[in-house]
């Protein structure tokens, strides 16, 4: 049983159909790539996973229960967290701040981890942006304040974490840097499912790759599988790409 | 969303029986009843629809809900009345001049100047704005046209009509009906068949898109605000011959309109004008068959709150939006330690004590006035200051704490009940939060104004709730331990305490989770949900604490005044604490203060020299402040504070700022460049003025259109390229960051 499944997933957002019968699953201790060109429907299907859009058909499944029906904050106690693509990181608040939040969140479902403080300062030291912490994070750059939300979504104790483009904003170390964190934490048993343009990044990382295009799953499986598929090669190069 | 509908009707249809069968006023139902029922019924849906249509196309053409709309409306119907009855004009010339002229003019000036520097900017701003606006027009239609003077305007070929059955159809009635029909037909031809409507409803969906297409969006929100107040000002003049001829009452006719906008959800215009029907008819049936005798007197102005009310639990739930964060920050935000508030109210208390030593009567009510107002304002600290939620209500829950302290404490005055007070104001705030907080922001601020309006009409009024025979209810003086406050100058003193400790606390509650959690919630509410925190509790819980403040402070007010009556707690006497507060900068505590400082020093101008640009200086001075707001929403208390602070001995983070901004104010020498100073679009002006290299570019506004690749480039130092926008454009209203910031 996956830890994470969407089983025939439909948007449809008036006469645009975002997503056809897209299905994704998610195991414990991997990684999980999302590619597709702009447009495929990636990020859609992540606002549908953590609850942010009803799907107009299909279900979400965590741990084999049926969380279709359940809102965005439940969801997120019952152990999804995620990263947005255009950053939606507490502008006001210090980098601290923002991740103390989210601990102080957890504390309402689950008392058993450490104190909210005492985490909060784990967390930050563990995604490497302490120096950072007491600076409010609308003033910092996009690819640091990625890492804030990274850490943020790290404190609410996930099972699952969802990224959308982590990498984009950040330079050549940093992407190195985060790239070794989500391996560290995918060793700890977490299972990441992330969305990304950075082929590079995504071909090392990830255990297993989806690929979308135009709101459908055209091909599954491991990076060498992916790069070698037919019909991925038509989506991103076109026919011709393909054929040649 | 269907449940939610059911649900809805259900519960107005069960609210219509209910009170059809306690009320019923005894008529016999027949055809000619229900007749005339219908009749006046769609006459008045028929000006509602006026108001209500121009809300609706201005909002969903520029974003923007004109608060504003029944004021400029009671503007347009004393224009008119100034140019008819007073200077004689003909009919349709004074109307063609209002409607076709000065209407359209004003709107078209309101985009240029004030609406479009609003785009994008936060909703609590945009909200303030508008309501300055309201408050703005309010005060000048009364000040142009002394309120002393009556003044009415007769109806259209008054009183001939002609006959349906036994009921008689003024002229006046089927003209309104018949320009109400014109307007509609116009608007959807308008917005469906020419290029300009396309346009506009292309704008809705994507300003920037539209605009790449060759839509100009500054003429289409131009032309929706020209139409908005056209629509306003028509109203405002068929409305006026069956109403009280005042700008309060003209003006007030809007919390229909915004009901009626509700019922189409603010965006749909056939609902729009369903909404108006079923208010129209539910009006004319009140009066018709319904009769409240001395109880309800003001039964007929309850209808739209109690429909908004009934339609804000049946809207479907919203969607917590992604992409909306405002993402250019300037500046680290500093928390005020506990100790700092302790220091500066001890000092205010130092002050207040040695100053209010000799001082008259007069005088200590005024200083009386400003520290219950300021506590009243508190209670908007967490919830608009750092929730980002609005609450056009704190009066209405001031008044909701005196009734209940005069009910408990009765003529002992225990100070004590102040706390059960506050308790139990909580639960009342949580019943308004509560359908609102399903939906967008904006439904927060109509559900509150149409509390506020609600219980100014229905609850205050009732004879039970300020119970003496003239409608007034008297306080005593506080007691505390035994303690009578029967001295002004000791009482005054008292409540500088209270203020001083309700701030002390509210700046230790800032740095607690609970404040940090709010702030996060006005940052970004669908990245609070997606860390688990429940975006609708969180909003009821802060506006329940937000409530119980206000109620305390209301407690307070009373026994201040010694008596009051249901016309202290009208809507609008309550709007300029709301802008004050936000003018203040309410994110600080200590704008509470400001806020309860300039009501009472619109009071001393006022007083002092009498003229008449003074005159409604209480209701203007807010409004035009609050309008104030587009150059600058950082708010008053920021700007003082920052020059206070550096001459503080542990502030030495206040100094390094100014001196750093100091030091951006010189011209750039070239070494600058990169190193210790930003590279914006400022210092590309200065440097070529330096160079000498162009003589003319002085305007900055000029520089973005010729260069603004070049100045695209450059960012400001913190990655965030400048946009190639002319700096300060927006003067300093913070712009929605846009693709394309790169990494330094």
């Amino acid at each position: 049983m996956a830890l994470l499944e969407a089983r025939e997933i439909t948007m449809r957002f008036g006469g645009v159909q975002a997503l056809t019968d897209a299905a994704v699953s998610v195991e414990p201790a991997t990684i999980t790539g999302l590619i597709g060109p702009n447009g495929a429907g990636k990020t859609t299907l992540f606002n549908v996973v953590t609850g942010l859009l009803p799907p107009t058909a299909g279900r979400v499944l965590l741990e084999g229960d049926d969380i279709t029906g359940l809102g965005v904050h439940t969801r997120a106690r019952r152990g999804i967290a995620r990263t947005f693509q255009r950053l939606e990181a507490f502008n006001r608040l210090s980098a601290r701040d923002n991740v103390l939040v989210a601990a102080e969140a957890r504390r309402r479902w689950d008392r058993s981890g450490p104190h909210p403080r005492q985490a909060t300062d784990e967390i930050l030291e563990r995604v490497g942006i302490s120096a950072i912490a007491d600076i409010t994070v609308g003033t910092l750059p996009t690819g640091t304040a990625r890492l804030v939300e990274v850490a943020r979504a790290l404190a609410t104790g996930p099972k699952v974490l969802l990224l959308d483009e982590p990498s984009s904003g950040l330079n050549e170390h940093e992407t190195h840097e985060l790239a070794i964190l989500l391996r560290q934490l995918c060793a700890d048993g977490l299972a990441i499912l992330l969305v990304e343009h950075d082929m590079a990044f995504v071909m090392g990382l990830c255990h297993v790759i989806y690929v979308l295009d135009f709101g459908s799953i055209i091909a599954v499986g491991t990076p060498v599988e992916v790069q070698a598929d037919h019909a991925v090669r038509a989506a991103y190069l076109g026919d011709e790409g393909a054929a040649a | 969303m269907k449940r939610s509908v059911g649900l809805a009707l259900g519960l107005g249809f069960a609210f219509l029986v209910f009170v059809s069968w306690k009320y019923w006023a005894g008529n016999d139902v027949t055809g000619d009843g229900m007749l005339t029922t219908l009749v006046i019924g769609i006459t008045l849906a028929a000006i509602y629809a006026m108001y209500a249509t121009g809300l609706v196309v201005v909002y969903t053409t520029t974003g923007i809900f004109n608060f504003a709309q029944g004021a400029v409306g009671a503007f347009g119907a004393f224009l008119y009345w100034e140019l008819h009855v007073n200077q004689g004009w003909p009919t349709l010339v004074a109307i063609l001049v209002v409607v076709g002229v000065v209407a359209p003019l004003i709107g078209v000036i309101l985009d240029i100047l004030i609406m479009r520097k609003l785009q994008g900017a936060p909703l609590v701003v945009q909200l303030m704005v508008t309501v300055g606006l309201m408050l703005f027009f309010l005060g000048i239609t009364a000040n142009i046209w002394k309120p002393d003077t009556p003044r009415s305007v007769t109806a259209f070929y008054h009183p001939d009509g002609f006959d349906i059955g036994p009921i008689v159809v003024t002229w006046h009635r089927l003209i309104t009906v018949l320009v109400a029909i014109a307007v509609a037909v116009g608007l959807r031809f308008l917005l469906f068949k020419t290029r300009m409507g396309i346009a506009m409803r292309a704008v809705v969906d994507n300003r920037g898109l539209a605009a790449l297409n060759g839509a100009r969006p500054g003429v289409i929100s131009a032309t929706a605000w020209a139409i908005g107040c056209s629509l306003g000002a028509l109203a405002g003049i068929l409305i006026a011959p069956g109403t009280e001829f005042n700008p309060n009452n003209l003006n007030i006719v809007i919390i229909i309109a915004f009901a009626a906008a509700a019922f189409g959800q603010l965006k749909s215009l056939p609902l729009t004008l369903v909404g108006c029907l079923v208010l129209g008819v539910t009006r004319a049936y009140n009066q018709q068959f319904l009769s409240f005798g001395s109880d309800f007197p003001k039964s007929n102005e309850a209808i739209a709150p109690i429909l908004l009310f009934i339609v804000v639990l049946a809207l479907p739930q919203a969607r917590l939006e992604v992409g909306r964060v405002v993402r250019n920050v300037r500046r680290v935000e500093r928390h005020t330690h506990w100790w700092e508030a302790v220091i500066g109210m001890l000092v205010l208390f130092a002050i207040v004590y040695l100053w209010s030593d000799g001082w008259n009567q007069v005088t200590q009510n005024r200083w009386t006035l400003a520290m219950y107002t300021s506590i009243i304002v508190l209670s908007l600290v967490p919830l608009t200051g750092w929730a980002g939620q609005v609450n056009f209500a704190p009066l209405a829950f001031a008044g909701f704490g005196a009734f209940l302290f005069q009910k408990l404490a009765g003529d002992g005055s225990n100070a004590l009940w102040l706390f059960v007070v506050a308790l139990l104001c909580a639960p009342l705030g949580a019943l308004v939060a509560l359908p609102a907080s399903r939906l967008k922001g904006l439904y927060l601020g109509l559900a509150s104004m149409a509390f506020a309006h609600g219980m100014a009409v229905l609850f205050f009024p009732h004879p039970k709730t300020f119970k003496e025979s003239s409608g007034k209810e008297a306080f005593a003086d506080l007691r505390l331990f035994g303690h009578a406050f029967d001295e002004r100058r000791e009482y005054l003193l008292f409540l500088v305490i209270v203020f001083g400790l309700i701030l002390i606390g509210l700046v230790k509650l800032r740095t607690s989770r609970y404040g940090r959690r709010w702030v996060a919630l006005n940052d970004s509410a669908a990245a609070s949900a997606t860390i688990g925190i429940n975006v609708r509790e969180t909003t009821v819980l802060v506006y329940a604490i937000s409530a119980a403040i206000a109620g305390f402070g209301g407690a307070l007010m009373a026994v201040s005044r010694g008596t009051v009556n249901e016309l202290d707690y009208e809507l609008i006497l309550g709007l300029p604490y709301v802008l004050l507060a936000a003018v203040g900068g309410i994110a600080y505590p200590i704008a509470a203060l400001f806020a309860g400082v300039s009501t009472v020093l619109f009071f001393i101008v006022k007083d002092k020299w009498d003229y008449v640009i003074f005159a409604a200086l209480p209701v203007v001075g807010p409004g035009l402040m609050a309008i104030g707001m587009v150059a600058n929403q950082r708010g008053a208390v920021y700007e003082m504070g920052r020059g206070f602070a550096g001459i503080l001995p542990w502030r030495s983070d206040a100094r390094e700022e100014m001196s750093r901004e100091n030091a951006m104010k010189r011209d750039p020498e070239i070494g600058d460049l990169g190193l210790t100073r930003a590279f914006t679009n400022d210092t590309v002006i200065a440097l070529d003025r330096t160079l000498g290299i162009i003589e003319d570019v002085a305007v900055p506004g000029g520089y973005g259109r010729w260069r603004p690749a070049a100045v695209a480039m450059v960012g400001d130092g913190n990655g965030h390229a400048t946009n190639g926008h002319p700096p300060n454009n927006h003067g300093g209203a913070p712009a929605r960051e846009e693709v394309g910031h790169g990494a330094p």
